[in-house]
């Protein structure tokens, strides 16, 4: 097990034994925030009932495809070789060991022993071989493949039963492959059939699925935790509409939501019987701009559009003052940030100043949206309009939206959750994007970039993520105006649900126990 | 609603079953018309819908796998999807899977579309008969007794409230309804219809409660003021005041003569009012959030799952069209006169008509 | 003749068109000003967001801090214009093609009788849920799809009206007489039409009223930051116990705009349909 990196903005605390190993860290800050109140100890028995929101897609119950709400039910009925400890930093679980070589090249991963399926069969190299080639097959056109795409699916090296090598496409690093893996990772059986054979090791097995509406899951004995699960049955129910959820819980018809907007929290703060719990996270929330289109793809309008923005306000206003500001980059939890960068300040003196050197003193631009980003952008629109620009919001549905960065597009809402740097900059802008938001290419940056994927040492990395992170404040495409908070909220009858790091508080199934059981 | 019949198919293929003493009613050339037609409408249905969801922008491949996924993976989709070959004969192989019941997939969750549909729709009708089932009985006995009492100040109240509650957006009901019965002191309902889905709807009647009363509040206006304008006009009649004359029970005349009378305009409304129920309710759903129809076909719409899409239409169009058929020909059985003709013409007249739409003086 | 007469009620029909009136002339007095009345710029953020009403704020300030009384002035004027649009261009059409179809009889005819039939048989709002997502959400095309919504509804009025004039005698002799149908038409079909197609037309506003903002509150109505009603309580749904008035201003302005035209249809369908009878 891979001994968890703690880490506080003054400086890097590394645990022995940490030579040689390649450790990513997660998205952990200072110490990870202890729950409140002492809830005593777990007791074991009954049923939990989830409610999660799904608007619009029914979602499957495929490990490596996941959508929707098929991603908190992949929680539970899949285990991965890794899982996010609170602090948010990733830890081995079905894993015993990982090790990357020195030039990132490679990576050893050693499972535990006597893991078991849900139907009995032992976890073996086999099925990890099965599962990262399954994720990774063009054919079943996972939208995840991307995240394991420096992997050579193809030289894959069985050690032995337990043991597997992993080697990266020449050229690309594995630094990476721990955070970026750890998501859709679910590690599943030979014989694994994602409608009629769904097996993983899980915490709970699937009892059954009603897509759009709910699932019911049973307790899987040999879970490789010893004593978890904790409740005997769980139920996850699809909710269309947060206030509808809102109601449930606040009725006793479920005991736990996940991911709870601001105005439902307000509500169920105030309402007996319920807690709310908030994870300060590192979220990110960003305006991506479009390099390619013509305005933007000159510097010093970019740079006027992050000076425009009021991130105090929009933090206010878009997160009802449930976030933290953002400095335009990604990832502060992660040891290799440089925070000696200064706070980008709101100077709109200093952005018509530009906007009027670069030829554009009253640019017209349009801002696309989806349902989340929508708020946000209507904000910075309205701070815009007070300089003199005239941003149009263009909200579109989930479908229309999905549409990854056309050249058309100016501006878009977007965010991902937390992760270390180099797995966000896989998101966002690095060269190997699984899809580059904002057209950016700069050849220094990008040559940056894939020296740190494939540089496991943390010391030896953070200069070049200094140098990548001065290159993506001065002339980068993203306006990272903030980090939010995500809440989950759960009856007071329900223990194991505390603050963390990470945006995956309400999704610890294995952790969650009934006082009353 | 219904339509005047074309011209009588094969009346003389008629002729010659009854000469050969086969014996059909008169109605029989009519229905089979209306048949064809509504076979015709439910294909046209179908066929509009489809092309419309591939005009869709944005394919569906897309939306499946999120902006994330690489265009090599969408491409692969949407050939698994059989997406990328011509629209025709896309259309034409989905209406042969069709004919023999199989409507596809979901492609978003890859469960049958059709029983996905069907359980969907089995909500929304559930709560389209709890709501009639309970309009329906109001609806007479509110009706019959304005009629009788017209113009006292009973029918002026009840007009006012009805007049006032038809005007009322639905989705403004729903809302004060949530506020008046789930919240604040009377929180005695649930403003959620988290429906189990392992249960019929009618073994969670407290979940029907308040979207019922929406629906409820939508429809009786309509069918009382239609029940009580149909009543009126016969009441009217000659043959009432005969009855009258002779001394019959004012009770008897109303119940036992005039009612039936009235019936066939009403069933109309009845239909109507079905359609209403299962048109009024996609903004119910989302309020209450009712797992019906309606909120499906939103939803397939959003995420362009076009087989549930294509599914819902094509099942909902059979119904509208079930129903009308079934109200037209509950019209022409009640009504002697239509019964022994070849082209029945459901409508009593346009002034008539007009009289109705104006909800009676 | 034992039937009961009547009383003559003209009174009652007075009175509820008063009523209509007084209600409609309130709705407009804030709706048809309001963008020039309200105290604040309806899409300026400046309060907190859900904040309560106060000083500068009598309703308090929507989910991103912008004043809700503001917002409410500026909100009436779309849905009040694209439901007079609607209606009057599925009364314009709808009179024209039911009349045509009805005179022209025939295949012409039955094949407009089926296609409103087909149109009938379309699941409510399914059309304007698809075409909206394929064209995107422009008002005047939101417009187009309420007024084909209505359009087989007059369509089925005009015609029957139509048959019930076209087979009377007086139109063969004129006919016979060598008028143009056109002429037919307009002078005798048309006049006939205009008392029916008003009632329609008030209860036609009504069902607009309803529809648009049932759009605009499923989100396929008018885009954001638009102040309008329906938008407004799509946008503030969410907060509906926390900031109560974001959603009720705006469903008590749509409640009396729809009750009080349907007020006044009603008290004029009711006059005419009594002189109807008493001529």
């Amino acid at each position: 097990m891979i001994a968890p990196l703690l880490l506080d903005r003054r400086g890097l605390l590394a645990t022995a034994g940490m030579t040689g190993l390649g450790l990513l860290a997660g998205c952990g800050g200072a110490r990870a925030p202890q729950a409140g109140v002492d809830e005593g100890k777990p007791r074991r028995g009954g049923r939990l009932r989830i409610g999660t929101i799904e608007p619009t897609q029914a979602g499957n119950l495929d490990a490596h495809k996941p959508v929707g709400a098929g991603i908190i039910r992949g929680w539970a009925i899949y285990s991965k070789l890794w899982e996010w400890t609170k602090a948010c930093e990733p830890t081995g679980a079905l894993a015993e060991s990982t090790e990357i070589a020195p030039d990132g090249q490679s990576v050893v991963i050693r499972l535990h022993q006597g893991l078991e399926f849900h139907h009995g069969k032992t976890v073996s190299a086999e099925d990890l071989v099965y599962s990262i080639r399954r994720i990774s097959d063009p054919q079943l056109a996972s939208p995840y493949a991307g995240l394991v795409a420096a992997v050579n699916r193809d030289t894959i090296e069985t050690l032995d039963p337990r043991t597997v090598r992993l080697h990266a496409h020449p050229g690309k690093g594995l630094v990476a492959l721990m955070d970026t893996w750890i998501s859709f990772g679910g590690i599943v059986p030979t014989d694994y059939d994602p409608v009629h054979n769904v097996v993983g090791c899980g915490p709970f097995r699937l009892k059954s699925f009603k897509p759009g509406q709910r699932s019911t899951f049973t307790r899987f004995e040999n879970y490789f935790k010893p004593g978890q699960p904790y409740v005997d049955e769980l139920e996850i129910i699809e909710f269309k509409d947060q206030t509808a959820r809102a109601y449930a819980l606040q009725s006793g018809q479920i005991d736990l939501a996940d991911l709870v907007p601001v105005e439902q929290a307000q509500l169920l703060r105030r309402s007996p019987g319920v807690k709310v719990v908030t994870s300060p996270t590192n979220n990110v929330q960003s305006l991506d701009m479009n390099v390619l289109h013509p305005a933007l793809s000159d510097v010093r309008v970019r740079q006027a559009l992050r000076l425009l923005a009021d991130r105090p306000d929009l933090v206010k206003r878009a997160l009802h003052g449930e976030g933290t500001t953002g400095n335009d980059l990604y990832s502060p939890h992660d040891p290799t940030y440089d925070h000696d960068i200064a706070q980008r300040a709101h100077d709109p003196d200093k952005a018509k100043w530009l906007l009027a050197q670069a030829g554009h003193p009253s640019l017209a631009l349009t801002i696309t949206a989806n349902a989340a980003g929508a708020p946000a952008a209507l904000v910075f629109a309205e701070q815009a309009r007070k300089s003199g620009l005239d941003l149009k919001v263009e909200r579109l549905d989930a479908a229309s939206f999905a549409v990854p960065a056309p050249p058309g597009r100016a501006i878009t809402t977007g965010g991902i959750p937390a992760r270390g740097f180099l797995a966000s900059a896989l998101h966002y802008d690095a060269p190997d994007a699984i899809i580059n938001r904002t057209n950016f290419h700069d050849p220094r940056f990008g040559a940056l970039i894939n020296a740190a994927l494939s540089q496991p040492d943390v010391e030896k990395r953070k200069p070049l993520v200094h140098e990548a992170q001065h290159i993506q404040h001065d002339r980068g495409s993203l306006l990272i105006w903030g980090f939010t908070h995500v809440r989950a909220a759960a009856r007071d009858t329900i223990g194991g649900l505390v603050a963390e790091k990470t945006q995956f508080g309400g999704w610890r199934v294995d952790e969650f126990w009934r006082k009353d059981a | 609603m219904a339509t005047q019949a074309g011209a009588p198919p094969s009346v003389g293929i008629v002729d010659r079953w009854q000469a050969a003493r086969l014996p059909l009613p008169g109605w029989f050339p009519w229905l089979a018309g209306r048949l064809l037609a509504g076979f015709g409408t439910v294909l046209a249905v179908s066929a509009i819908v489809y092309l419309a969801t591939l005009a869709l922008p944005s394919d569906p491949a897309r939306v499946i796998l999120g902006p994330e996924a690489t265009d090599k993976a969408v491409a692969i989709l949407r050939e698994q999807l059989g997406l990328n070959r011509p629209i025709a004969v896309q259309y034409v192989d989905w209406l042969r899977h069709v004919a023999v019941g199989d409507f596809g997939n979901s492609l978003d969750s890859n469960v049958p579309a059709f029983g996905l549909v069907i359980e969907r729709l089995g909500n929304s009708i559930a709560l389209m008969i709890f709501v009639l089932l309970v309009t329906a009985p109001a609806a007479f006995l509110l009706g019959v007794a304005m009629a009788v009492k017209r113009d006292s100040r009973f029918d002026r109240t009840a007009m006012t409230l009805l007049i006032g509650f038809k005007a009322v957006p639905p989705f403004a009901i729903a809302v004060a309804l949530i506020l008046l019965f789930s919240t604040g002191p009377l929180a005695i309902l649930p403003a959620v219809s988290i429906l189990d889905p392992s249960l019929s709807p009618f073994a969670q009647p407290l979940y029907l409660v308040l979207p019922a009363t929406t629906l409820l509040l939508l429809v009786l206006p309509f069918l009382t003021r239609l029940i009580r304008a149909s009543l009126t006009e016969t009441l009217e009649a000659d043959y009432i005041a005969a009855a009258r004359l002779r001394g019959l029970p004012e009770r008897r005349i109303v119940w036992r003569h005039a009612v039936p009378n009235a019936l066939p305009p009403v069933i109309q409304g009845f239909a109507m009012a079905t359609r209403m129920v299962l048109g009024g309710a996609l903004i119910v759903e989302v309020v209450f959030s009712y797992p019906g129809i309606g909120s499906a076909l939103n939803a397939a719409i959003e995420t362009r799952d076009i087989p549930v899409v294509q599914a819902i239409a094509l099942l909902t169009a059979i119904a509208v069209v079930f129903i009308n058929l079934v109200a037209d020909f509950a019209t022409v059985l009640l009504t002697p006169r239509l019964r022994t003709t070849t082209r029945p013409r459901l409508r009593s007249g346009t002034g008539a008509r007009l009289r109705l739409r104006a909800g009676g003086a | 003749m034992t039937s009961r007469r009547r009383r003559p009620n003209r009174w009652r029909n007075e009175r509820q068109i008063r009523a209509g009136t007084v209600l409609l002339a309130a709705v407009l007095a804030i709706a048809l000003p309001g963008p020039w009345l309200a105290p604040h710029d309806p899409n300026a953020l400046i309060g907190a967001p859900y904040g309560p009403p106060g000083a500068g704020a009598w309703l308090g300030y929507d989910y991103l801090g912008r004043d809700i009384w503001s917002r409410l002035l500026a909100g009436g004027l779309s849905i009040f214009w694209m439901s007079i649009a609607a209606s009057i261009l599925a009364l314009a059409a709808g009179a024209a093609i039911g009349m045509l179809s009805a005179y022209r009889k025939g295949a012409v005819d039955q094949g407009v009788v089926w296609s409103t039939d087909v149109l009938f048989a379309f699941p409510d709002l399914i059309l304007v849920l698809l075409v909206v997502s394929m064209l995107g959400r422009a008002p005047w095309l939101i417009v187009l799809l309420v007024a084909i919504a209505f359009l087989p509804g007059v369509i089925r009025l005009s015609r029957g009206v139509t048959l019930g004039i076209v087979e009377q005698e007086y139109v063969d002799s004129a006919r016979m007489m060598g008028f143009s149908s056109a002429h037919i038409l307009l002078r005798e079909v048309l006049p006939n039409m205009i008392t029916p197609l008003l009632v329609q037309f008030g209860v036609m506003l009504t069902w607009a009223i309803g529809m648009l903002s049932g759009l605009s509150f499923l989100g396929y109505g008018v885009a954001p930051p638009a102040a309008d009603w329906g938008l407004m309580i799509n946008e503030n749904r969410a907060g509906l116990l926390v900031q109560p008035w974001a959603v009720l201003a705006p469903v008590a302005m749509i409640a009396l705009f729809a009750l009080g035209t349907n007020l006044i249809a009603e008290g004029i369908g009711r006059i005419n349909a009594r002189i109807e009878e008493e001529a």
